[in-house]
């Protein structure tokens, strides 16, 4: 079963050092690369800033847009990663490893057809 | 007779056939489906001689009824067409049932509104009513927790090896909460519900049943025994709330006392102290002195300080300094209380507490604008009236 993973932008990333955040950095790549390897995330990305998003809001057919993210700047999200496992159990144990000092991790499953 | 014998069988019938077709809802109104079957035919017909095999029947005709007109449940018809009487009395069943309603991904509210559902067998309508909610609200909540169930996979099993004290933890909680909702109900016009304390009571025991080795469940179950034992001393004849001191203890059911202080030996003797131990533990040594004076407050005391280094929280330091004052009187108590003040202000036994231990000290307009707080802050009846009734009774002194 997939869940992904919604990886907020915590403190560390938004007003950390410039150590801290490659220290953190290093610490993911190896946490990505071991879970890669041991397939459990099939799929994963970091994004660029919040401020570089732009939001299409499309309202009774015609679209605008938003020179903005969709949430809110203290939730914004960094990055995602999909997860392949057995249950909520599973995908929350692998969450809960992620190594970064603060932030967030929404644990969402994902429609199968 | 009719009731027991639903209660027994219903969360054993719900938890196997979920085990079997992992579907909450489906399972659940079968069960229900089965039970209506029941009440229709047992009365004017006889209880059968095994009940809990006609429910069983009657529930797998259901299912096969409803699974043939719902294409995606083909693939369970095989597997409740295998089901047996066996199958329906496997112990672990109930167990993961239990942990699966009181998973940490639920919220606390919803883990106890499923468990009151599916585990104890109550009504949608009885929740509400137990809760003061709307039925609607509480229907809502079980929904959307069992389709969370569903769509986020959280696993139906019993935890195993570190992952177990933790989710074990859980499931005492939402027992110890609908516990606490029924010893001293958080509103309404009763401020007692001993129908909630017999639900935790009745979800103790099958834990306890369940999970023989942990000392955890016992101490909880003995706990709720003790405070059981006490009930016929908690109100007046006008229906007052008595407080611990001032209740008649010719009333208390000595032998129930007996029976719990047993199972606090039972579950000491596994050497694994625990919170709801070491809460048994005071509630005993209230339950074995003769007068309120003649309580050993000095071993209440040393439990406190055992049970503040398991659970540091403000509420347990507010408890332990009350038992600290009979030790060494009022004023190193109130020093101690007076330290809860940023976190407890909102919490009206904080306020009611500090009200004693200032009268004791002759110190009567503030313990009554201390009594004033405490009544701002509880909706419960029958602490409101005792509040009032020390307010009147304070208000000649003031200046």
């Amino acid at each position: 079963m997939k869940y992904m993973l919604l990886l907020t932008r915590g403190e560390w990333q938004e007003n950390g050092t410039e150590d801290e955040r490659q220290r953190v950095f290093g610490q993911l790549m190896e946490w990505f690369t071991r879970q890669r390897a041991e397939s459990h995330v099939v799929e994963a990305a970091q994004l660029q800033p919040p401020g570089t998003a732009t939001t299409v809001v499309i309202e009774r057919g015609r679209s605008m847009l938003l020179d903005r993210p969709l949430l809110e700047a203290k939730e914004a999200i960094g990055g995602y990663a999909v997860l392949e496992v057995d249950n909520l159990d599973e995908a929350i144990a692998i969450a809960r490893t992620f190594p970064v000092p603060d932030g967030k991790v929404e644990v969402r499953p994902v429609v199968e057809r | 007779m009719l009731d027991r014998v639903f209660r027994e069988e219903a969360g054993r019938l719900t938890a196997s056939l979920v085990r079997l077709i992992g579907d909450f809802d489906l399972a659940e109104e079968l069960v229900s489906e089965a039970m209506v079957e029941a009440l229709e035919h047992w009365p004017s017909q006889g209880v059968p001689d095994r009940p809990a095999a006609w429910l069983l029947t009657t529930a797998r005709r259901k299912a096969l009824d409803r699974i043939r007109r719902q294409a995606r449940y083909q693939e369970k018809l095989a597997l409740l067409a295998a089901l047996s009487d066996e199958a329906s009395s496997r112990p672990d069943d109930r167990l993961s049932l239990i942990f699966t309603c009181c998973h940490p991904a639920l919220s606390r509210d919803a883990q106890i509104a499923l468990t009151l559902r599916a585990v104890v067998g109550l009504t949608t309508q009885e929740i509400a009513r137990a809760y003061l909610c709307p039925e609607a609200t509480i229907a809502k909540r079980i929904l959307r927790a069992k389709q969370k169930i569903v769509a986020a996979n959280i696993p139906y099993r019993v935890p195993e090896g570190p992952e177990l004290k933790t989710r074990m933890d859980e499931v005492l909680t939402v027992i110890y909460l609908v516990f606490n909702e029924g010893y001293l109900a958080t509103a309404g016009p009763t401020p007692l519900r001993r129908d909630l304390v017999l639900e935790a009571e009745w979800l103790a025991i099958l834990v306890t049943r369940l999970m023989p080795e942990e000392p955890e469940p016992l101490g909880l179950l003995a706990l709720i025994r003790l405070h059981l034992a006490r009930w016929p001393a908690r109100l007046d004849t006008s229906g007052r709330l008595v407080l611990l001191q001032d209740q008649d203890r010719s009333l208390w059911d000595r032998r129930a006392i007996g029976e719990a202080i047993r199972l606090i030996e039972r579950a000491a003797a596994r050497r694994h102290p625990g919170r709801y131990q070491v809460e048994a533990a005071i509630a005993a040594a209230h339950c074995e002195a003769p007068t309120w004076a003649d309580t050993d407050w000095r071993e209440v005391v040393d439990l406190y300080t055992l049970l503040l280094a398991i659970d540091p929280s403000p509420v347990v330091r507010l408890n332990r300094a009350i038992a600290v004052s009979h030790v060494d009187g009022p004023a190193p108590a109130l020093a101690e209380v007076d330290q809860l003040a940023g976190t407890l202000d909102r919490y009206h036994l904080f306020h009611a507490t500090r009200a004693a231990l200032l009268r004791e000290l002759g110190r009567a307009g503030e313990a009554a604008a201390a009594d004033g707080m405490a009544l701002e802050l509880t909706r419960n009846p029958g602490e409101r009236a005792l509040l009032e009734q020390r307010l009147a009774m304070s208000e000649p002194t003031e200046a």
